[in-house]
């Protein structure tokens, strides 16, 4: 049971939570791109999802999941549906244990490595869907190469999240 | 694992339900099935016009810094660059000045010929300025978001141009933004012929750089470097837009190297387009017999509208 007390923090974490993952959505729809430079962006939105997941996993409910992936769908102008699906599958199979410890830089190695697991299977399911929604393979590069960037950036963005925890008092 | 995982509540009580996650997979299903190109639903289309329309301004904030950035480096490369430049535009000025002289001679001499041909060519409207303010390619799309929308003018079919050329076409307008299809899209198909030899062909987006060029016929007159332009046979774009250089790929399809891939497509303008509208669409009232007689003697005649339907008064035939 959850006292009085905690509510205000509890309220608060609600509160970063969703501007941590408003924010991701823009910076993952912003024209960011580099002239003439590769168009690479990680997949933002699932990696905060993520670690939201590992530290309050009361707030990443499947409607949370549901919205996001909604979201990210609205912003990149694709399919509506793509995404949300892909991002329900992947955590109806890579969900972080309840158990994991609160603090993602308690465990990085193993958080990331599920991660990756979440991260191959949301992509997976995201180009089969999409390929079959729109009748032809389309390629995967551009995919392959959003999840790698977004394997090798996940680990610093769990210790961002994890320094900024140890420092505030939301949690 | 899953299963024992998800019936059990987690450290603040709210359960991850199995039951809920399946529900909003199907609901996800039914968007997808819904949205597909081919039967997207109007009410899908007019809540992403909607949602476009509230992020757009946010968007456009989040965009700011970034065009700022791009003009950002080492101070005495940008002098450099902007010498030189300024050369280009020097020697490109007076290059075009010459140019001016024919388009003028030309203009003059067109309407010349319009007079005399009593021909009456489409007014051209004002181009719509706007800057794109999402631009994430996806792998099941290429496209842009843009912040002007129905207010100023846009709808749904209007062609995009950037400084170089044709961008692609207007697929959803909201009120304050829409989206740009670029030519590249897998769903994008463009009529298009070769400046030189009037070769008809569709461009077809494949989500690669280089749209393919279809439909060219068994023995096709195209050379490489043929410059490719809107032809108007599809009734959506206006003819002659500059689309790109046509190029062969290593198995010999024909391909276009985009004009507009030579800048970002960051400001860009929209052509007000209104396609040719089909004569069944639009049919000419032509009066029944009985009002060619009332006109016959002089007297007023009201319109018979209420009792002549549209299907029956096309070409003066009844039922």
């Amino acid at each position: 049971m959850r006292s009085s007390m905690d509510r205000p923090v509890v309220a608060g974490s609600a509160a970063v939570m969703t501007f941590t993952l408003v924010l991701a959505l823009i910076v993952q729809a912003a024209p960011t791109r580099i002239p003439n430079g590769p168009d690479l962006m990680p997949l933002l939105p699932l990696m905060v999802l993520y670690i939201w997941a590992v530290r309050r996993p009361g707030f990443t409910a499947p409607w949370v999941i549901f919205l996001v992936g909604l979201a990210t769908d609205f912003l990149t102008g694709g399919l509506l549906g793509v995404w949300a699906l892909s991002f329900l599958v992947g955590f109806a199979f890579a969900r972080p244990p309840v158990e994991e410890p609160a603090t993602p830089g308690g465990e990085l190695l193993p958080i990331s490595l599920r991660f990756a697991a979440l991260a191959g299977i949301v992509l997976v399911t995201a180009w089969a869907v999409g390929s079959l929604a729109l009748g032809s393979w389309v390629s995967p590069a551009p995919l392959i190469a959003d999840g790698v960037l977004s394997i090798l950036l996940f680990p610093l963005l769990a210790f961002f999240f994890a320094r900024r925890k140890e420092r505030s008092t939301f949690s | 694992m899953a299963q024992r995982r998800s019936a059990r509540r987690d450290e603040e009580g709210v359960r991850f339900s199995r039951t809920f996650l399946f529900l909003l997979i199907v609901i996800s299903i039914i968007l997808i099935v819904n949205d597909r190109p081919e039967t997207r639903n109007p009410a899908l289309a007019q809540s992403r016009a909607v949602v476009n329309d509230t992020l757009a301004p946010l968007l456009d904030l989040a965009a700011q810094p970034v065009r700022g950035m791009r003009n950002i480096g080492p101070w005495w490369r940008r002098q450099l660059e902007l010498a030189q430049e300024n050369r280009d535009l020097r020697e490109e000025i007076s290059e075009l000045a010459a140019w001016r002289d024919v388009a003028l001679t030309l203009r003059d001499r067109a309407q010349i010929y319009e007079q005399a041909l009593n021909l009456s060519t489409p007014a051209s409207r004002e181009r719509i300025s706007a800057w794109t303010v999402a631009d994430r390619d996806g792998p099941f799309v290429r496209a842009r978001l843009v912040d002007v929308g129905a207010e100023d003018g846009v709808r749904a079919g209007y062609p995009a141009v950037n400084v170089y050329g044709l961008v692609g076409r207007v697929v959803d307008s909201g009120q304050r933004s829409s989206r740009i299809l670029l030519l590249n899209d897998l769903n994008s198909r463009i009529a298009v012929m070769s400046d030189r030899s009037n070769t008809r062909a569709l461009l077809v987006g494949d989500n690669s750089e280089f749209p393919r060029l279809e439909y060219l016929g068994r023995e096709p007159d195209m050379r490489v470097g043929d410059r490719i332009i809107t032809s108007g046979d599809d009734n959506e774009m206006p003819r002659g837009l500059p689309v790109g250089e046509a190029v062969q790929d290593a198995d010999g399809t024909w391909r276009v190297a985009l004009f507009s891939r030579s800048a970002p497509v960051d400001l860009i303008w929209i052509w007000p387009f209104d396609p040719v509208v089909a004569p069944d669409e639009a049919p000419v009232i032509e009066p029944g017999p009985d009002e060619a007689e009332l006109a016959l003697t002089d007297e007023p005649v009201e319109p018979a509208a209420s009792e002549t339907t549209d299907s029956e008064t096309v070409n003066g035939e009844e039922g």
